[in-house]
C-alpha cells in the first residue's frame, strides 16, 4: 500500500477561509479577525498540513519578544480528529524546530495547553518541552479554565549542541507517530474570543 | 491596361510613392504624397489617386471621407484597375465580401493578369466557399506563376475542395517529382505528403493510400501521423496481423489513449468480452502506472467478472483519493446490474472503513495494514455522488453531510452539496454551497466559474458577475470582459436567466453576443489562407475549413439559438407595450391603500433606476476609455474592424418583425442541427404563427422522419390540423401537395381521433400524456376538466423533477387556459413528492428564503 503523504503548505489570502474552517472544528476557542490578519503576514510560521492533498491540520505562531527575551510562540497547532495519530502534528512541530534552529536566535519556544488535555502535553514532552508554570483561570469560556505553560529551552541547548538535538527530536517524533493532541487550544490575549 | 489618364513623370513617381507608404503603414506620409498631387490644378480629380486616398483615409480610421474618395476616384476612371482594386479592398474591409469580390472582377477586366489582384479574389472566393470561382483563380495564377510552390498547392487544393480527388491528386504528384529532396528534415515536404496521402484516402483508394504512406514514410517527420494512419488503413483493408503491432507500438508510445485499444482489440477481431479483459489485464501489468487499461475493461465486463475489477478498482480510486471517482464509473450508471455491484461494495466498504480502517473484513482478517484515514472520507463522498445521480435526495444528503463532518476542509464535498441541492429543485440552497466551497479556496477558477453558475441558475445575474469579476480584468466590467473573452456558458446562462426572469431584451442581447462570436469565429479564418498555404499545414487547414462549414453546430450556437427564438416567439404573441404605454399606468380602480404602495414602489423603482443609470453612465465612461485604449494599441494591427450596432435591450425587446429575427437564428440550426428533432420544432412553432402551411407541413415531416412518436410531435400534428381548418381558401397547388400528405400524416382520422390513439399507445409515458392533455384542451376548450385530470392523475411517484416543472408551468402559463385552483392542486402534489424543489413552495416563504440568502450573501460579501 502507497504511503500517504504529507506535506505542509503555505496560508494565503485565497485560502485562509479553510484555517478559519479547521480552527472552528478543532479548538474550542474562537479566534479574532486580527488574528487571521496577521497570520498572512507570518509566512513560514503559519503552515496548512496536507494529508493526501486535503487540509486536515495547521500550525500558526508569532515571536514575542516580552520578558526581555525573543521567544517563539504556538498560538495553535491542530489537526482534524480522524486525522490524529498519523505523525501530522510532529510534521508540523518538526517544522517550527527547524525554523528556530534556522534562525538560531531564539531563547526558547512556548506554548499554553489546557491543564486537562493529557495527550497534547504529552505529545509536547515527546519533543523535550517542559511545564514551567500553570495559569489560573486562563481560558475565559472554557472548562477547566487554567493552563499550562509548555516550554521548550533552546539557549541551553544552544550552548552544549546547536545542529544535532533537534535534529534527534524529529528522528524520535516521526518514528514514534503517536500523537492524540489536536489539541493544545492555546491563545494569549488578543486572540481570544 | 495603362490608366485612362497617366500621370506625367513627376506626378507618377509621387504616385508610386504613396503605393509604398500605403504598403508601409505610414498613412499620414501618404496623405500628404497625394495631397501634392491632387492640389495640383490639372489633377484634383485624378480617379487613382483620389481612390488611394481614400483607401489611407480608411486605415486612419475615416470611413465615410474614405467611401468618398474611394468613389469618386472610381467615377473619374471606370477603366483603371486600381480604382476597383482599391474598392474592392476597402468593401472588403468592411466584410462585405460579395461586393468586394465583384469590384475584382472588374478590376480583373481592366486587368486580366494582375497578380495582386487574382490572389486577393482568391482568398475572397476561398471565405466565401465559391468554390468554382476559386478553382478558376487558382487556375489562372497557376498558369501565370508556375514556378512557385503556392500556385501548385492552391491549384490541388481547389480540385480537392470539390472532390475532384483523381485530379487533385496529379497536380500534386507532378509536383512532388519536380521537386528535388535536398534536405534530410523537410517539415514543409512531409506535410505536403501528408496532405496527398489525405487525398487518397478521401478518394476511397485505400490500397493506394497504404502504398503511397509505406513508400514514402522515411520522408516524413510526422512519425504518430504515419503509424496511426498505417494502422488505420491496415484495419480498413482487413490486414489485421500487420494492423496488431502497429497499434500495440501506439499503446506503448501512448498508453492512456483510448483509441488505441479500441484500435488494438479490433486487430484481436475478437468480441469476447472475457478476452478482452483479459487483453485489459496484460497491458495493466505492462503498464501499472497507466489509467487506461484499469477503466476501459469496466464497459465490456459482466457478471462476476465485473465485481471483481470494478472492485479493484473503486478500492485504488478511494484509497489514493482520486476525486473524480465517481465521474470516472458514471457512464456505467446505464446498467442496473453494474449500478447494484457498485452499491453494495460501496456500502461494504463503508462499513468496514467504520469498523476497522480496512474495505472488507477479509482484509481485516488477514491482517492487511489499515487504508488510510482519507479512505473513509472518499467513500462516503463517492455514496453521496451515488445516491444523488439516482436522484434519493435524503441519502445524497445524510452521506455528504456525514462527509462534511469528517473532513469539513474538502472543498469537493461542498460543491457536491451545491449539485445534489441543485438536482432537487432548491436552486438557491445550491447557489449557497457552491459560494461556500468558493469562498475556501478563491484561486480556484473552476469552482469560481461553478459558482457563477449557479448564481445564474438561481437567477441572480448581478452576483454571478461579480463573482466572475474576481477573475476578469479589472479596468472593463466583468460582463463586457467575459464577452470580449468570447465566455459563451456565461452569456447562455446569462441570457436562460433573464429569459425566466422575463427580461426579454436582456436576454435577447445575450443571444446575439453569442451569435456575433461565431460569425467572428468565422472571419477569424481570413488570415489561415494565406498562412496556412505559406505553412504548409494543409491537412489542418482543410481541417479547419470544414470546421468553420458547420460550426453553428456548435451545442453554444444551439443553446443561444433556442432561447433566442423562443423569446421572439414570447414577443410576437404578448408584444411589450412601447415605453411610454409602460408610464401610463392605470391607477383609477386602485383602492387608496393599494395606490399608496405603488407609488412607494414606483419612488423605490425610480430611485433604484437612477442609481442604475448613474452606475450605467459611469460604465459607459469606462467602457469608451477602454475602447479608445484598445484603438490605440491596435492601430497598427486591424484598424479595420468594422463597428457593428450597439445591442441595446430595450430596442432588441421591441423587434419589428420578431418572427424574422427568430428564423435569422433558425436557418443555420435547420443547416446543420437537421438531426436534433428540437430545430424542427422549433421551425414549426414560428411558420406556425406565420400561418406558412407548407413550412409547418416541410417541419412536421423532418420531425417525424426523426422520431415519429415524438410527444411534442403530436401537438404539432394537432396545430396543424386545426391550421388547415381555420384556413379556408388555400391555393389549389399548395391543397394538391396537402392533401396527398396529410393522407399519409392524418391517416383519414380527425384531431380528436389522433389525439385519443397516443393516449391509447403511450398511456405510461408523462410526456404523451401531457401533450395528449394540452391537445384535447386546445381542441375543445369545454374538455378542461379530462385534460386537467390525465394530468393531475398520472403517478407521481414516477415522474422527474423536469417533467414536474414543465406540467407545472404548463398550468401557470395558461396552457390549459386560467386555471388557478388546479394550478394550485397540483403544486401541492408536486411538493409532497419533491419536497426541496423551490418552485412547488409556498411563494411567501420560498421569497423569504432567497432574500435571507442575498442579504446574508452581500453581508459575506462586505467582510
Amino acid at each position: 500500500m502507497t504511503r500517504a503523504s504529507i506535506e505542509l503548505g503555505d496560508v494565503t489570502p485565497h485560502n485562509i477561509k479553510q484555517l478559519k474552517k479547521l480552527n472552528t472544528v478543532v479548538f474550542p476557542v474562537t479566534y479574532n479577525d486580527k488574528f487571521y490578519i496577521d497570520v498572512l503576514d507570518a509566512g513560514e510560521l503559519a503552515k496548512l498540513a496536507y494529508y493526501n492533498d486535503i487540509v486536515v491540520g495547521a500550525v500558526c505562531c508569532r515571536i514575542d519578544t516580552s520578558e526581555n527575551q525573543r521567544r517563539l510562540y504556538i498560538m495553535t497547532l491542530g489537526c482534524l480528529y480522524p486525522y490524529r495519530r498519523l505523525g501530522i502534528g510532529s510534521v508540523m512541530v518538526n517544522h517550527i524546530l527547524s525554523y528556530v534552529e534556522k534562525d538560531g536566535n531564539f531563547d526558547s519556544i512556548f506554548l499554553h495547553v489546557q491543564v486537562n488535555n493529557e495527550s497534547a502535553i504529552e505529545f509536547y514532552k515527546k519533543f523535550g518541552f517542559e511545564i514551567v508554570e500553570t495559569k489560573k483561570h486562563y481560558y475565559k469560556r472554557i472548562e477547566p479554565a487554567d493552563a499550562h505553560v509548555l516550554e521548550k529551552n533552546l539557549k541551553n541547548l544552544k550552548n552544549c549542541d546547536s545542529s544535532g538535538i533537534v535534529a534527534n527530536h524529529s528522528n524520535d517524533a516521526s518514528k514514534q507517530n503517536g500523537i492524540d493532541s489536536t489539541a493544545s487550544s492555546h491563545s494569549q490575549l488578543d486572540g481570544r474570543a | 491596361m495603362p490608366s485612362s489618364d497617366p500621370l506625367p513623370p513627376k506626378e507618377s513617381a509621387i504616385f508610386r510613392k504613396i503605393l509604398k507608404c500605403y504598403e508601409m503603414k505610414q498613412y499620414k506620409n501618404g496623405l500628404k504624397l497625394a495631397k501634392q498631387i491632387l492640389t495640383n490644378p490639372k489633377y484634383t480629380e485624378h480617379g487613382e489617386t483620389l481612390a488611394m486616398k481614400g483607401l489611407t483615409l480608411n486605415c486612419l480610421g475615416r470611413k465615410d471621407e474614405a467611401y468618398d474618395h474611394v468613389r469618386r476616384g472610381l467615377r473619374n476612371d471606370l477603366k483603371s484597375h486600381v480604382c476597383w482594386h482599391v474598392y474592392g479592398l476597402l468593401q472588403r474591409s468592411d466584410k462585405k465580401y460579395d461586393e468586394a469580390i465583384k469590384c475584382y472582377r472588374n478590376a480583373l477586366k481592366c486587368e486580366k493578369d494582375n497578380i495582386q489582384i487574382l490572389r486577393d479574389l482568391s482568398l475572397l472566393q476561398i471565405q466565401m466557399r465559391d468554390l468554382e470561382g476559386y478553382r478558376e483563380t487558382r487556375h489562372q495564377l497557376f498558369k501565370l506563376r508556375p514556378s512557385q510552390h503556392a500556385s501548385w498547392i492552391g491549384f490541388a487544393m481547389s480540385y480537392h475542395l470539390l472532390g475532384d480527388f483523381e485530379t487533385a491528386n496529379s497536380i500534386l504528384e507532378t509536383f512532388r517529382q519536380s521537386q528535388s529532396l535536398n534536405e534530410t528534415y523537410d517539415y514543409k515536404h512531409s506535410e505536403l505528403l501528408l496532405y496527398q496521402n489525405q487525398i487518397l484516402q478521401e478518394s476511397g483508394n485505400i490500397d493506394k493510400a497504404l502504398k503511397h504512406l509505406e513508400d514514402f514514410s522515411a520522408q516524413i517527420v510526422d512519425k504518430l501521423a504515419v503509424k496511426e494512419t498505417m494502422g488505420e488503413l491496415c484495419l480498413k483493408l482487413g490486414k489485421f496481423s500487420t494492423a496488431l503491432p502497429i497499434w500495440e507500438g501506439l499503446i506503448k508510445r501512448n498508453p492512456e489513449n483510448t483509441l488505441y485499444y479500441q484500435k488494438f482489440i479490433e486487430a484481436k477481431q475478437t468480441k469476447d468480452s472475457d478476452e478482452i479483459v483479459n487483453i485489459y489485464k496484460k497491458f495493466q501489468s505492462e503498464y501499472p502506472y497507466s489509467i487506461c487499461p484499469k477503466r476501459l475493461p469496466l464497459n465490456v465486463a459482466n457478471g462476476d467478472r465485473f465485481s471483481e475489477i470494478v472492485d479493484d478498482y473503486l478500492r485504488r480510486g478511494l484509497r489514493k483519493g482520486v476525486p473524480p471517482l465517481f465521474v470516472n464509473v458514471r457512464s456505467l450508471y446505464q446498467h442496473d446490474d453494474k449500478v447494484k455491484v457498485i452499491s453494495e461494495l460501496i456500502h461494504g466498504y463503508h462499513n468496514s472503513l467504520k469498523s476497522s480502517g480496512h474495505f472488507s473484513n477479509a482484509d481485516k482478517e488477514a491482517a492487511l495494514p489499515q487504508e488510510p484515514a482519507s479512505a473513509l472520507l472518499w467513500t462516503l463522498y463517492f455514496m453521496a455522488q451515488h445516491y444523488d445521480h439516482l436522484r434519493d435526495t435524503t441519502k445524497a444528503l445524510e452521506y455528504i453531510n456525514a462527509a462534511i463532518e469528517h473532513t469539513p476542509t474538502l472543498i469537493e464535498l461542498f460543491v457536491t452539496k451545491g449539485r445534489i441541492y441543485k438536482h432537487a429543485g432548491d436552486l438557491v440552497e445550491a447557489f449557497k454551497w457552491l459560494d461556500e466551497a468558493q469562498s475556501l479556496d478563491t484561486a480556484d477558477r473552476y469552482i469560481n466559474s461553478k459558482c457563477a453558475k449557479y448564481m445564474l441558475r438561481a437567477n441572480m445575474v448581478k452576483e454571478a458577475e461579480e463573482i466572475c469579476a474576481k477573475f476578469t480584468r479589472e479596468d472593463v466590467s466583468a460582463m463586457e470582459n467575459l464577452n470580449e473573452m468570447q465566455c459563451m456558458w456565461f452569456q447562455t446562462e446569462c441570457a436562460l436567466a433573464y429569459q425566466r426572469l422575463e427580461r426579454w431584451g436582456d436576454a435577447l442581447k445575450k443571444c446575439h453576443e453569442v451569435d456575433r462570436h461565431f460569425s467572428e469565429i468565422i472571419e477569424d479564418q481570413f488570415d489561415f489562407h494565406t498562412y496556412c498555404m505559406r505553412k504548409m499545414t494543409l491537412r489542418a487547414y482543410v481541417g479547419l475549413l470544414r470546421l468553420e462549414d458547420v460550426l453553428r453546430q456548435h451545442p453554444f450556437y444551439f443553446k443561444a439559438a433556442r432561447c433566442a427564438i423562443e423569446v421572439y416567439v414570447r414577443l410576437y404573441d404578448k408584444p411589450l407595450k412601447t415605453e411610454q404605454q409602460v408610464e401610463e399606468f392605470d391607477t383609477e380602480n386602485l383602492p387608496p391603500s393599494e395606490l399608496k404602495k405603488l407609488r412607494n414602489k414606483q419612488r423605490k423603482a425610480k430611485k433604484k433606476a437612477e442609481l442604475e443609470t448613474a452606475q450605467a453612465v459611469q460604465a459607459q465612461v469606462k467602457k469608451e476609455q477602454h475602447n479608445k485604449s484598445r484603438q490605440l494599441q491596435n492601430q497598427d494591427g486591424d484598424p479595420e474592424a468594422p463597428q457593428l450596432d450597439e445591442l441595446v435591450p430595450e430596442k432588441l425587446a421591441r423587434p419589428d418583425d420578431p418572427l424574422e429575427k427568430a428564423i435569422d437564428f433558425l436557418r443555420p440550426l435547420q443547416v446543420l442541427a437537421k438531426e436534433c428533432i428540437k430545430t424542427h420544432l422549433l421551425a414549426f412553432e414560428i411558420y406556425y404563427r406565420k400561418n406558412k402551411l407548407l413550412l409547418m407541413l416541410q417541419s412536421i415531416k423532418r420531425a417525424k422522419s426523426l422520431d415519429p412518436i415524438d410527444p411534442n410531435l403530436h401537438t404539432c400534428i394537432v396545430k396543424f390540423y386545426k391550421a388547415l381548418k381555420v384556413n379556408g381558401e388555400i391555393n389549389e397547388h399548395v391543397r394538391t401537395v396537402i392533401d396527398k400528405e396529410t393522407k399519409l400524416l392524418f391517416d383519414g382520422r380527425d384531431a380528436d381521433a389522433m389525439n385519443q390513439d397516443v393516449l391509447k399507445k403511450f398511456p405510461n409515458s408523462f410526456h404523451h400524456v401531457l401533450q395528449v392533455a394540452r391537445c384535447m384542451y386546445e381542441l375543445d376548450a369545454t374538455k378542461r376538466n379530462t385534460a386537467v385530470q390525465l394530468v393531475m392523475s398520472f403517478d407521481f411517484k414516477r415522474l422527474t423533477l423536469e417533467d414536474a416543472t414543465l406540467a407545472y408551468n404548463y398550468f401557470t402559463t395558461g396552457v390549459f387556459g386560467v386555471c388557478e385552483s388546479s394550478a394550485n392542486e397540483y403544486k401541492v402534489k408536486c411538493q409532497q413528492r419533491f419536497p426541496h424543489a423551490l418552485l412547488f413552495k409556498d411563494q411567501q416563504s420560498c421569497e423569504n428564503h432567497m432574500e435571507n440568502v442575498k442579504v446574508e450573501w452581500d453581508n459575506d460579501d462586505q467582510q
